[in-house]
């Protein structure tokens, strides 16, 4: 064990002592957060003044006569079809979707819908949305409220069946009609920056990873490798201490991240820093297994550093670095977990959303059994691998 | 008492067959040298013999233990110089030697002292806390042997380790290797330079594409050629008839102690100066012009050549 140590506290002293890696390491991803999260503020804002794009809308209808479906089909989905996509779920499943943020609002429409509209009586519709879910909800209130309005003077009109009460002034009947509530308190929203900090974040640990898998590579092209393996060292030892440098370096990555989004910015990266600090550790975990198995595979330090770069994007794009998860359909998003950094981003969002750790353990343990496999295969490689080589 | 036992040891990659039944073995504190041209499989060897493949056939003991079956209890015995320098640029002088020095289990005071005595022995001292990355080739060489001494190896395995550098750091290195062969260490040096050979070695074993084609002290193999020297002849670029030369010089030497190659004519002869007249005469009567003439003294080149008719250094 001493052995993988010395070998960490050797490729730590390298990376101290490499002004550019350490520059790469610490300024670029405060640098790069900064950007992004300035140019690309508004899509996660939803900040009143700007074009509010199409957006999804779930319904739970339960409405045992028609006007909640003419709600839900002629004036969403056929008349608001530019602003509007509608999608039905199961009330527990709209619940469950909005806590999950992957939507931001949906509508209950209660059995009595219908009835209580052409009655006057009052309304039964919930809003359900996400803490400060901003002008989407708004649109989505507006909306009810004049098909409520609406609708009882069509009644009259049209001569319908039902006898049709005094209608209610128009402010009492928009303040009965709706039932807004915000799932769980708790719940908060994620702001452009602090989407960025976690994207961004967990991207440059990969290039870090990469980079770091970089010199193990060339360190097997060269001669001190060969020195290695003819000391007391195993191969165990060796990938051991490979994986304790990388993972020492990506944390104080990590940690420099958090700690300068924070203090920088004002990036909040919720409450539970228990549960920040273990899914670093774990994702951490996760990124030096992958690297160090591509390292165990690749032979070239040529071939990995183009390689790597280009699988470094595909993995971010992939993961929600580069355009943020909630443009991508809902498999998409649940496929992106299998990626370590797909899992660590949407785990980082939803501390900062306010989960806790007790919530984020099934996400840390698939993320360090994932690093721990991976390392696994890594080692089979390794320890194969020279049989063949000749000198 | 021997400390390294080679039997039939051979090597394939593949189709290529780098290593063809090898050989040998080297009794304990002895300075043993493998020689041969690059390319002639010394590495694979040196390579099998640290235990860091193995061999497709044969078996290699050292001190007794099977470095195939206990490559680590083996390696505990031996340090190994590659050929490349293999040390860490960023890291000083003695920050490597540290380093490596723990990779051989060395800590604490035994680790300081250690270091501290390989600085002396490499005459480094002075340089101790410079990064390599500012070091001449010669000085990070005398660091690559330093980092193999550390843990007092009975026997160091050194794969051409003066490759590249200045005299005067060959010289130096030389002498470390000398010193540490006297004071007990069992060496095994393998290099394409006769001269370091000769210096160094007690013993030869000479290969060549992956064969021992011989073995024995530099006495025992200058006697292979009979003790004779070279007359090395080099002729103008004309067109000459090789057959037609080398018919006319056995009235003067045998067939087999004759080489023409290119434009230069080697003869091996106890007694150059007795046909060297003969010589030149008789490559101007066959319309040749000589531009130089050559006597060398027996030596390794000349085993080299007379076993396979190529140089060292072809």
């Amino acid at each position: 064990m001493m052995a993988s140590i010395w070998v960490a506290w050797k490729d730590l002293l390298i990376v101290i002592r490499d002004k550019h890696a350490f520059l790469t390491l610490i300024a670029m991803p405060l640098l790069l957060i900064a950007i992004l999260g300035a140019a690309f503020g508004d899509m996660m804002d939803g900040d009143e003044d700007v074009t509010i794009k199409k957006f999804t809308l779930g319904v739970v209808n339960l409405d045992k006569g028609q006007l909640g479906k003419v709600l839900s089909e002629e004036v969403f989905m056929n008349e608001l079809s530019d602003q509007i996509q509608v999608k039905y779920y199961q009330e527990e499943e709209l619940y469950k979707k909005i806590k999950d943020h992957k939507l931001e609002v949906g509508i209950v429409i209660d059995e009595d819908f219908t009835a209580s509209l052409m009655t006057g009586e009052q309304a039964q519709a919930k809003l359900i949305t996400v803490p400060d879910s901003g002008i989407k909800a708004t649109i989505v209130t507006t909306v009810i409220e004049q098909f409520a309005q609406t609708i009882p003077i069509k009644a009259m009109s049209e001569n319908l069946a039902q006898p049709v009460q005094a209608s209610p002034s128009s402010d009492e009947s928009s303040q009965e009609l709706l039932h807004e509530t915000a799932i769980d308190s708790t719940t908060k929203p994620v702001s452009s920056f602090q989407y960025y900090a976690a994207a961004m974040g967990v991207m440059f640990l990969l290039m870090t990873v990469v980079q770091g898998v970089s010199t193990m590579i060339l360190e097997k092209e060269h001669e001190v490798f060969k020195r290695l393996l003819v000391s007391n060292l195993t191969y165990l030892n060796y990938l051991t201490g490979k994986m304790i440098g990388l993972i020492v370096i990506s944390l104080t990555q990590a940690f420099v991240i958090i700690i300068g989004t924070k203090v920088l910015f004002g990036v909040e990266w919720g409450n539970s820093i228990s549960g920040i600090v273990v899914m670093t550790f774990a994702f951490v975990i996760s990124a030096c297994g992958l690297g160090v198995l591509a390292g165990s595979f690749i032979k070239t330090e040529k071939a990995f550093n183009a390689a790597g770069m280009l699988g470094t994007q595909i993995f971010a794009a992939l993961g929600g670095s580069m355009a943020p998860l909630y443009i991508f359909p809902d498999w998409f998003v649940s496929a992106a977990k299998i990626l370590p950094n797909g899992l660590a981003l949407q785990t980082y969002l939803d501390l900062m959303s306010g989960a806790t750790l007790s919530e984020i353990i099934p996400a840390v343990l698939g993320s360090v059994a994932l690093g721990i496999f991976f390392f696994a295969i890594g080692l089979v490689r390794l320890s194969t691998e020279r049989r063949g080589k000749y000198a | 008492m021997k400390i390294l036992s080679i039997r039939e040891l051979r090597k394939s990659f593949g189709n290529f067959e780098a290593v063809k039944g090898v050989s040998f073995s080297v009794e304990k504190g002895e300075s043993f040298s493998l020689l041969g041209p690059n390319g002639a499989g010394k590495s694979t060897i040196i390579n099998m013999m640290s235990g860091l493949y193995p061999p497709t056939l044969g078996s290699i003991e050292i001190n007794g233990i099977n470095v195939i079956k206990n490559p680590k209890q083996a390696q505990k015995m031996i340090g190994v110089v590659p050929q490349e320098i293999a040390l860490y640029e960023a890291l000083s002088a003695k920050e490597n030697l540290k380093f490596w020095g723990r990779m051989y289990n060395l800590s604490g005071k035994e680790l300081e002292k250690s270091v501290d005595e390989v600085l002396e022995i490499i005459g480094l001292t002075e340089r101790a806390k410079d990064k390599i990355k500012t070091f001449s080739g010669g000085m990070k060489r005398r660091v690559n042997i330093g980092a193999a001494i550390l843990h007092q190896p009975e026997m160091l395995i050194m794969d051409e380790p003066t490759v590249g550098i200045d005299p005067q750091s060959r010289n130096h290195i030389l002498d470390t290797v000398k010193r540490l062969n006297d004071e007990g260490m069992t060496i095994i040096y393998t290099s394409h330079y006769m001269e370091e050979v000769e210096y160094l070695c007690e013993r030869i074993g000479i290969i060549d594409h992956g064969e021992l084609i011989a073995l024995g002290t530099l006495r025992e193999l200058r006697e292979m050629i009979g003790d004779r020297s070279r007359v090395i002849v080099t002729m103008d670029k004309g067109y000459s008839n090789q057959v037609e030369m080398k018919n006319l010089l056995e009235s003067v030497v045998t067939e087999k102690d004759i080489l023409i190659k290119d434009h230069q004519l080697t003869v091996f002869h106890k007694e150059p100066q007795l046909i060297l007249s003969d010589i030149i005469q008789l490559v101007t009567s066959n319309g040749k012009r000589i531009t130089s003439v050559e006597i060398i003294e027996p030596n390794l080149e000349s085993v080299f050549l007379h076993l396979t008719g190529r140089s060292l250094r072809d």
